[in-house]
């Protein structure tokens, strides 16, 4: 099997390939979408009922504050790198976009104020929060993982303080507007996090800005030796990405009619996997933002897959973690295969 | 012969999904099974369950006696969990909506879940709950919590002698109509009976998920506040998971002159209770298991035609004491397990 590498003519690699190996090389290439289309077709049969309209809407609805807020932790990853340890990472987005869903619920149901006022204010702390974040990583030198852990924890205390651990219920009618409503056959939920996709991909794909954040990530030193100020780049993506939970809190705020306590944890956990499984779905196994939107709609997916072809509650999760490291197997093979 | 290994590896992967999806499609793939029999009402119907979390006894007893009973009753089951995570608990409601279930029950949950109620109620799909009161629900089981409230408040009131201040773990009384139930009748039998116990203001709220970590953080807290002598009890007004945590703050303070009650008695609060010098000395045994087999049994009755009362109780057990924590542990099987 591994001779045909050893014979191939200097015309260039696989010249000789037989169809047998195009067909899989195809198939590492293209690996972690393949599977994530046979867990589809999978899914599918097992249920009649997982590819019917309803669902998938449903499916996408329950992915959209995931995927922004993943958008977010995609921009941190892309312009600090993808080290785990010395890399960009964003562990406090949840804990913010929780904070942001108090503040909005507070202020739509205590103070009676407008969405676009609530917003405002969840917005600023949110971006205090990244302001604090890229202060300790650009200015202090903390370590992105551990400095935004430390304000995840300090912003989920001030949470606490802040809803008093209660529930706060929203009736606002331009949340129930965004929870109930759809615009041209989707939800109002999933057209904001179409919306801030765009956003997201034009700026880091199609603008100066965007280059300049992928070469400070991809190669530090590099970017520094061409003149890129890499640490207002990577101060930036702090300050973006707590926008991103920012809206994210106005979709938890319309999912749950409400901040109810304690939806942080999940929301980093479904964070980390929608932004990681997403680098699975790339070409180069890096991480990005269609990437994000594609690892949180294949978690959301997986979630609802399950529960539809009744798999007992308690292996959701065993299963959920064996399909996700098949994806996130199949992509480390097909990097391991390039080099 | 990397690729050999590359094939190995996936495929052991995907041996390993394959095992597991054997194992773990078991639950409600028993639709059928006797169908048209008698006391199998529900032969032929999708029942949907949907519980807020199962990692504490309570829900996890809940949930399984739903399960396990409309299985019994010949019913095929939809289950999602919601990880104790309230706003997932309620998106979850979406896939009986999609589906079409016959019915719901649904198991505890904030009010994040009650526009998901009303949507399936809208869709003609019964909602029956299982200590969660919706409007639009046709019937809520659940224990006696007027019962188990005023007990428990007798129970603390005597502990501490009819004096002295108490500080109460009470973040649901709001949101979750029988914890303001239980809150009430605990608060009316001190005020009526112990007129000389103080409640403590402002009171503590505990977090959801990871209760018992957050209230030893918050009584520790708390003692510093509150030097010997200055304070009585610490009471948990709507369940028992908070009060693990107050106990080991207490023990690690050294201050287990302060007396702990709560509600729920699960089998971990019991056998703190029954600890020789525990300051853990009231608490309220209820039957979750008896109470979501009635929501079930509710369900096959309602489907079958019959009148369902809006509200079924459960009997609760007080315990009071080591002794009584002992008898009630055994009474209710925990020994057993």
């Amino acid at each position: 099997m591994s001779t045909d590498t050893t014979t191939r003519p200097s015309a260039g690699p696989f010249a000789t390939e037989s169809t047998g190996a195009r067909v899989l090389r195809f198939a590492i290439r293209r690996g972690p979408l393949i599977l994530f289309a046979a867990v589809c077709v999978y899914l599918a049969l097992a249920s009649p009922f997982f590819l019917t309209q309803a669902n998938i809407l449903s499916s996408l609805e329950q992915t959209a504050p995931i995927a922004v807020v993943a958008f977010g932790l995609a921009i941190v990853v892309i312009g600090g790198g993808d080290d785990v340890v010395s890399g960009g990472i964003d562990l406090s987005l949840p804990a913010s976009a929780a904070l942001a869903t108090v503040i909005l619920s507070d202020q739509l149901t205590n103070r009676g104020a407008g969405l676009p006022q609530a917003f405002l204010l969840a917005l600023l702390a949110a971006l205090v929060v990244g302001l604090v974040n890229a202060v300790l990583v650009t200015v202090v030198g903390l370590s992105a993982i551990l400095a935004t852990l430390a304000t995840y924890v300090a912003v989920v205390g001030v949470t606490r303080v802040v809803s008093e651990n209660r529930r706060i219920d929203v009736t606002d009618p331009a949340i129930l507007y965004i929870r109930d409503e759809e615009l041209l056959g989707l939800p109002v939920a999933v057209w904001i996090m179409l919306l801030v996709f765009a956003v997201v991909a034009f700026l880091v794909h199609r603008t100066r800005y965007g280059m300049n954040l992928q070469a400070t990530g991809g190669n530090l030193d590099a970017a520094r030796s061409a003149g890129i100020r890499t640490t207002r780049i990577v101060a930036s993506t702090f300050v973006l990405a707590s926008v991103a939970a920012a809206v994210a809190g106005v979709l938890l705020v319309a999912r749950g009619s409400g901040s109810s306590p304690g939806i942080d944890e999940r929301l980093l956990v479904d964070m980390m996997l929608a932004t990681f499984i997403g680098a699975a779905f790339s070409p180069r196994n890096v991480v990005n933002v269609l990437g994000a939107m594609l690892g949180a709609t294949f978690v959301a997916l997986l979630s609802n897959g399950l529960v539809l072809t009744r798999v007992n509650n308690s292996w959701i999760d065993g299963w959920k973690g064996v399909l996700i490291l098949i994806v996130v197997a199949a992509a480390a093979l097909q990097h391991r295969e390039r080099k | 012969m990397i690729r050999k290994h590359r094939f190995a590896f996936t495929g052991a992967i995907l041996a390993a999904g394959l095992a597991l999806t054997a194992c773990s499609a078991s639950s409600g793939q028993t639709a059928g099974l006797g169908e048209g029999g008698g006391d199998q009402p529900l032969a032929g119907k999708t029942i949907g369950v949907a519980v807020v979390g199962t990692q504490h006894f309570w829900d996890r007893e809940a949930f399984n006696g739903a399960v396990e009973r409309i299985e019994e009753l010949g019913g095929t089951v939809l289950t999602t969990d919601g990880g104790r995570d309230n706003t997932v608990h309620a998106q979850n409601h979406e896939v009986f909506l999609s589906q079409q279930v016959d019915a719901v029950i649904t198991i505890l949950g904030d009010d994040a879940v009650e526009p998901k109620l009303a949507e399936l109620k809208d869709a003609g799909i019964p909602v029956f709950g299982v200590d969660r009161d919706s409007p639009s629900a046709v019937n809520n089981s659940q224990s006696d919590n007027e019962a188990a409230g005023e007990a428990i408040g007798n129970i603390l009131g005597e502990a501490i002698e009819g004096t002295g201040n108490v500080a109460v773990f009470n973040a649901f009384g709001e949101s979750l109509e029988f914890c303001g139930v239980r809150y009430d009748s605990w608060r009316e039998a001190l005020e009526t009976n112990f007129p000389d116990v103080t409640i403590l203001q402002p009171e503590l709220a505990e977090e959801f998920a990871n209760s018992p970590e957050d209230a030893r953080q918050q009584t520790l807290s708390l003692l510093e506040r509150y030097p010997v002598g200055e304070l009585a009890a610490i009471h948990v007004a709507c369940w028992d998971q908070p009060a693990i945590g107050v106990v080991q703050a207490l023990e690690e303070a050294g201050r287990t002159e302060v007396k702990v009650t709560a509600i729920d008695a699960g089998p971990d609060t019991l056998e703190i209770m029954m600890e020789e010098g525990s300051p853990f000395v009231g608490n309220v045994a209820q039957q979750p298991r008896k109470i979501a087999t009635v929501a079930a049994d509710n369900v096959a009755a309602y489907l079958s035609g019959e009148e369902i009362e809006r509200q079924s109780y459960t009997e609760v057990f007080p315990v009071a004491g080591p002794e009584q924590a002992r008898e009630v542990y055994e009474q209710l099987g925990y020994d057993k397990e």
